[in-house]
């Protein structure tokens, strides 16, 4: 295995999440806001013939409505990956939901605690899911 | 720049949202995910050959994706089941090998999950998690040869310098067999297009598959390992399989039991020409415009029906530029009346497999249900 750390240096992000975990109010008083474009550009560190190459990644973390659940959302997932993960699904059955928690916990290694999947699941249906017809919605897509 | 109103996030938003935004090295793309980067290419970039490296999909899976490397430090390792173990840089790597370039198609195993239905979970894309490139690097033959590799070596595996947010989450590794490594083919690539690979989208090194999806072309490669058994992790065991099936296809109501990992492209077409949005009008010759792949054998025709498949007509197809490249394809089209037509258009490769008529998996993997593009003649 590489001793990686040597030559590269990884995204901040996830030692922010990790340190907004304990008060995870802090993420959500941050105002709304999108991707810091212009800031981003500016501090793009490539100078010519520079044998170091760096990027500075963009932070979209987009504010979350309150709801039950969401606390447990923002510890046990928002650690290892943006909340558009599930914005970008189709509004989901709770079924599908459900399953989707249980596989990143016990497929994946998020996490979870048994208590917690229940009470995130309630969070991914109340703020993008629908009535548990049994099936999955109809496609919102289409060309 | 997108307008700071598209870029405005709101959870509980439609998903049918497509925000755009730009990432470092890049140009404005389709947003999925910004952590990791999911950006996917606007679809009227498919009327260049090549795919500029700026507009070339994005698609991580772990959180901790490399934002700066050191090329004074940054070694490819080589290593495992091999004599003469190997850590080279990336000037190495150029002046000490012999280089070859290959123009391939790099597409996402997901690429137009969003079009199957019943809809399933993961990264929603429309048609444009692909983009064709000319990769430029060492093939793994080269260096495996010179690490020597040792008798009875079954697997090669494919590390990079992504990390997982926690220790209980698999590192991407993917792997490939010893042959299919050593076919001289499957590179180590320095460039894309002649120039070095974007940040994101693998610098310094990326491993290219012509012909396989995405999931193999390890990006930021920096260790190649050689084992004398076969390669086993979860990327390989549970993610990235496919039904042992025809197409890789099953039923919503009877998942297949039997699955093998993604391995070669379909054969698919995509629509770059009409914009649906663009307006036509009758008695005017229309150009119809789109691109053509498959796993290497060659797309030998191309069929175009504007009546929604009632007729079909053979499409013009421009000159192959490279096995695993894609092909364009063009039809002219004048529409006698005012009306809404359907436009579908079906390639078929040189080993005569064609394109599907139904699809579905419950991965999203492997699309290539013949598209339909609707417009209007007015």
């Amino acid at each position: 295995m590489t001793p990686k750390t040597k030559s590269v240096v990884f995204s901040l992000g996830l030692a922010a999440l990790v340190a907004g975990c304990g008060r995870p109010s802090n993420i959500s008083k941050e105002p709304e806001h999108g991707i810091a474009n212009a800031k981003m550009e500016s501090m793009l560190d490539v100078k010519p013939d520079s044998p170091v190459h760096t990027i500075v990644m963009p932070h979209d973390e987009p504010a979350f409505p309150p709801g039950p659940g969401r606390e447990e959302f923002v510890t046990a997932c928002v650690v290892c990956h943006s909340p558009r993960y599930i914005t970008m699904q189709p509004r989901f059955s709770r079924t599908t939901w459900l399953s989707e928690v249980k596989k990143m916990k016990d497929v994946y290694g998020a996490h979870i605690s048994e208590d917690q999947v229940q009470k995130i699941t309630e969070y991914l249906v109340s703020i993008n899911g629908q009535l548990d017809t049994g099936q999955a919605p109809k496609g919102t897509y289409g060309e | 720049m997108a307008s700071p109103d598209r870029m405005t996030s709101v959870l509980g938003a439609s998903s049918s949202t497509r925000d755009l935004v730009r990432f470092p090295e890049k140009t404005e793309m389709i947003l999925l995910t910004d952590r990791p980067p999911q950006l996917e290419t606007p679809i009227h970039y498919f009327r260049q050959d090549l795919t500029p490296n700026e507009a070339f999909f994005v698609r991580w899976h772990l959180e901790g994706i490399p934002t700066s490397v050191d090329l004074r430090t940054f070694r490819l390792n080589i290593d495992g089941h091999v004599r003469q173990p190997l850590q080279l840089s990336v000037d190495e790597l150029r002046s000490q090998f012999e280089p070859i370039s290959i123009i391939a198609v790099n597409q996402c195993s997901g690429n137009s999950r969003s079009f199957f239905e019943p809809r399933v979970p993961g990264g929603q894309w429309k048609h444009g998690a692909v983009g064709n490139a000319k990769w430029t690097g060492v093939p793994v033959k080269s260096i495996l040869d010179r690490a020597q590799v040792k008798a009875g070596a079954v697997d090669v595996s494919f590390n990079g310098l992504d990390a997982p947010p926690l220790p209980s989450v698999s590192d991407f590794v993917k792997a490939l067999s010893i042959d299919h490594a050593r076919d001289g083919e499957v590179m180590i690539a320095y460039a894309m297009n002649d120039q070095p690979l974007p940040m994101v989208n693998g610098f310094p090194l990326r491993l290219v598959v012509p012909g396989w999806y995405g999931t193999y072309w390890v990006k930021a490669l920096s260790d190649v390992t050689v084992l004398p058994q076969a390669f086993s992790n979860f990327w390989t065991d549970k993610a990235y399989r496919i039904p042992n099936g025809p197409n890789g296809t099953e039923s919503p109501k009877d998942l297949a039991k039997d699955t093998v990992p993604i391995n070669r492209f379909n054969v698919r077409s995509i629509f770059v020409r009409p914009d649906p949005d663009e307006s036509l009008h009758p008695g005017i010759p229309n150009e119809i415009e789109g691109i053509a792949f498959d796993s290497g054998y060659g797309i030998r025709r191309v069929e175009v029906s504007t009546d929604g498949g009632g007729t079909w007509a053979d499409a013009r197809l421009d000159g192959g530029i490279g096995k695993y490249s894609w092909r364009r394809w063009r039809a002219s089209w004048t529409p006698r009346n005012r009306g809404q037509y359907r436009l579908m258009a079906r390639a078929t490769n040189a080993m005569g497999e064609t394109q599907s008529k139904q699809q579905w998996n419950r991965s999203g993997f492997m699309w290539n249900v013949i598209q339909q593009v609707d417009v209007k003649v007015e």
